[in-house]
């Protein structure tokens, strides 16, 4: 799977038009077995889903995403809170791990001492590395009192006008912590491809921009982000999809419960952490159903999230353009 | 690009719902290994049988403690030679799985754990109240209610804190029976099951994430298997009975407890929570946990011999985790059933 446009660059053909030798034919054909059958794989996935979710799709109708309830005694099932969990999680996991992960990209490409690099790199993309358990139970154990008993009571005080920053929680377990959660797991993901990303630049336009007096924030405002904004789009993107689909950590430390409240502080959970929670245990066929109606869900959500996201690269990033824009900005600046 | 999104998104689900089908699958293996899935309250037990079982049987045992939800699904399927539940199989389930057989084969309990930093005393707790506190009605801990229960001691002005399991769980299922049967509001609005819809409170996943949040929440109250409590030094409630004596989930209330049901019914399902004034001793939150096998197996042979020895000499393992023996009258309905099994 192919994981960023990176800006097409000119002079390179395409195969079609030419006379196709074996070695061709065979990349061809693997290569074309390689797509096809990851489409078909997301087309099996999603029938396996609609069919064994059809019970509890016949019996609650599209009605079951404005349902906020989850009872498996009485057998009535919805899917609102965990929809309003997994969005609220996911957005301002990546609005905290976007800014950050573009910032450590850059130090790491522009700013930090070479000596610096390599293990600076090395440690980000370690982080990447830990399993989610494990991430899961740090936030528990350590995360997730410091943020009970520090963070939240300070955010409340300064920002409690807001009610995002309602009551902090008593215990380690919250949306906030498994914001805070999602946000270490997504960083080392963005910032290493903007990282990728930072490095393509070529070295002569930067070079260009300083030689004509621009400030390092200005070449890096005038020539690196513009060249790589479609790239920067699509690896927010791309750490939003794994925020969205996080489940062991975000099981262990977001709390449960089907209370749709604005404070942060409260616990709540997300679709994925309820399929993980509960899938094992369900113990009645509709519950089964219903869980994976949950993963229908959170099917067409990141199919949604993704063709969106395909819309935002098209836009931001139009190939040279944005170059050739850049380096007139850096003749204006100058 | 274009489907890499997608795409991981739905690696993710995938991986997600896997682990749950992987695990409830298991594996059919050699005839002369036997494969069981589910309780994670019994698996404590079923572990330290392992070896026991393999040199006295030559017979290999696997465990996998997926949750009594899974055991059941699992051997509906029959993915496994037996599935284990804390809850005895609802109708329904029974005719679902078509030719099982359920035989109670152990004896525990589940304790209430709390955790108030300032006090230091074994405190009490009676039924309606706990229900009240889990309805999220009582929300702190000196409320009148728990002061009552607990003259001369000083109980702060801390928020209450409930946690329970978010995962499926036969002692959710234990737990949530004992507050039916104390209060009627807790039966009529919540009910019981493996898994219920929480008025209030927040989730761990598994024993281990309770005790985690409770242990790291100051004014928190949960529960767990006992043997899981003790193991972890957690601090549990000594719980009013109906005969109105504060008990503790030890061996001799669990006894007590098992010896107000000795007659179990046409499925071999037995009913131990808040027993009767007259067990005087008896721990209200006990429960017989079960065993669930096909009628015909075509391991019936190791199977019979594995059951046998379960219910005979592998209670002996089970004091040391508070485990009680089951008691002699059960004994003898679950080895009949046990004979029932053929090929």
């Amino acid at each position: 799977m192919a994981s960023i446009d990176t800006p097409v660059r000119p002079g390179r053909r395409s195969f079609t038009g030419r006379r196709l030798r074996p070695a061709d034919a065979l990349l061809q054909g693997v290569a074309a077995i390689a797509a096809t059958s990851a489409a078909v794989l997301v087309g099996l996935i999603a029938y396996k889903l609609v069919r064994d979710a059809w019970p509890a799709i016949s019996r609650y109708g599209i009605a079951f995403v404005a349902h906020d309830i989850w009872d498996p005694v009485a057998n009535h099932y919805g899917a609102a809170s965990f929809l309003f969990g997994t969005v609220l999680t996911s957005v301002f996991a990546l609005a905290i791990a976007g800014p950050l992960a573009i910032a450590i990209a850059l130090y790491l490409t522009e700013l930090a001492p070479r000596a610096l690099r390599g293990p600076v790199t090395a440690l980000v993309e370690t982080l990447a590395a830990i399993p989610s358990v494990v991430i899961g139970l740090w936030g528990i154990l350590v995360l997730g009192p410091f943020l009970a008993h520090h963070v939240e009571p300070w955010l409340h005080s300064a920002l409690g006008f807001i009610p995002l920053f309602g009551s902090p929680s008593t215990g380690p377990q919250s949306i906030f912590t498994a914001i805070v959660v999602l946000t270490i797991m997504i960083l080392p993901i963005v910032a290493s491809i903007c990282r990728e990303l930072f490095l393509s630049v070529p070295r002569e336009l930067k070079e260009g921009a300083l030689a004509l007096g621009t400030t390092r924030w200005e070449m890096i405002r005038a020539v690196v982000f513009p060249y790589a904004r479609g790239g920067i789009a699509a690896a927010l993107i791309l750490g939003f999809g794994r925020a969205i689909g996080e489940a062991i950590a975000v099981t262990q430390v977001v709390g449960g419960g089907t209370i749709i409240q604005a404070n942060l502080f409260s616990g709540g959970d997300t679709l994925a952490s309820k399929i993980a929670a509960s899938y094992q245990g369900a113990d009645s066929n509709i519950q089964v159903a219903a869980l994976i109606y949950l993963g229908l869900i959170l099917l067409v959500f990141s199919l949604v999230v993704n063709l969106l996201a395909q819309w935002v690269v098209r836009q931001f990033g139009r190939g040279q353009g944005a170059v050739s824009r850049a380096s007139a900005r850096v003749g204006a600046t100058a | 690009m274009k489907k890499s999104l997608s795409f991981a998104a739905v690696l993710a689900l995938v991986a997600a719902v896997a682990a749950g089908m992987s695990a409830a699958a298991g594996a059919r293996s050699s005839d002369t290994t036997i494969t069981g899935a589910g309780s994670t309250f019994v698996s404590p037990l079923v572990q330290t049988w392992q070896q026991p079982v393999g040199g006295a049987l030559g017979v290999t045992l696997n465990y996998n403690p997926i949750g009594s939800g899974g055991g059941i699904a699992a051997i509906t399927n029959r993915t496994v030679d037996f599935g284990a539940s804390d809850a005895p199989l609802s109708p329904d389930q029974f005719s679902a799985c078509k030719g099982c057989l359920q035989i109670p084969w152990a004896l525990a309990a589940t304790a209430v754990l709390y955790n108030v930093s300032s006090v230091k005393n074994l405190l009490h707790m009676d039924g309606p109240t706990l229900a009240k506190i889990f309805s999220g009605e009582i929300t702190k801990w000196n409320d009148p209610a728990i002061v009552k229960l607990n003259k001369g001691v000083s109980l702060p002005d801390t928020t209450m804190t409930t946690v329970h399991r978010s995962d499926g769980s036969g002692t959710t299922w234990n737990f949530t029976d004992y507050l039916s049967s104390v209060s009627p509001a807790w039966k009529s609005k919540y009910g019981v099951g493996t898994s219920v819809n929480w008025p209030a409170g927040t989730g761990g996943r598994g024993s281990a994430g309770v005790s985690a949040v409770v242990s790291q929440t100051n004014g928190s109250i949960g529960y767990a298997d006992v043997a899981f409590a003790l193991k972890n030094h957690l601090k549990y409630f000594a719980m009013k009975n109906s005969s109105g004596k504060f008990t503790t989930p030890g061996l001799r209330g669990i006894l007590a407890a098992a010896s107000s049901d000795q007659k179990p019914d046409a499925n071999n399902a037995l009913s131990i929570v808040n027993p009767p004034k007259k067990f005087a001793n008896a721990y209200p939150i006990s429960t017989f946990t079960y065993v669930i096998v096909p009628e015909t197996s075509a391991k019936a042979p190791e199977l019979k011999k594995f059951l046998f020895w379960a219910v005979t000499k592998g209670q002996t393992f089970g004091p040391k985790l508070l485990f009680q023996p089951i008691p002699k009258p059960v004994l003898v309905v679950a080895e009949k059933t046990i004979k029932k099994i053929h090929t």
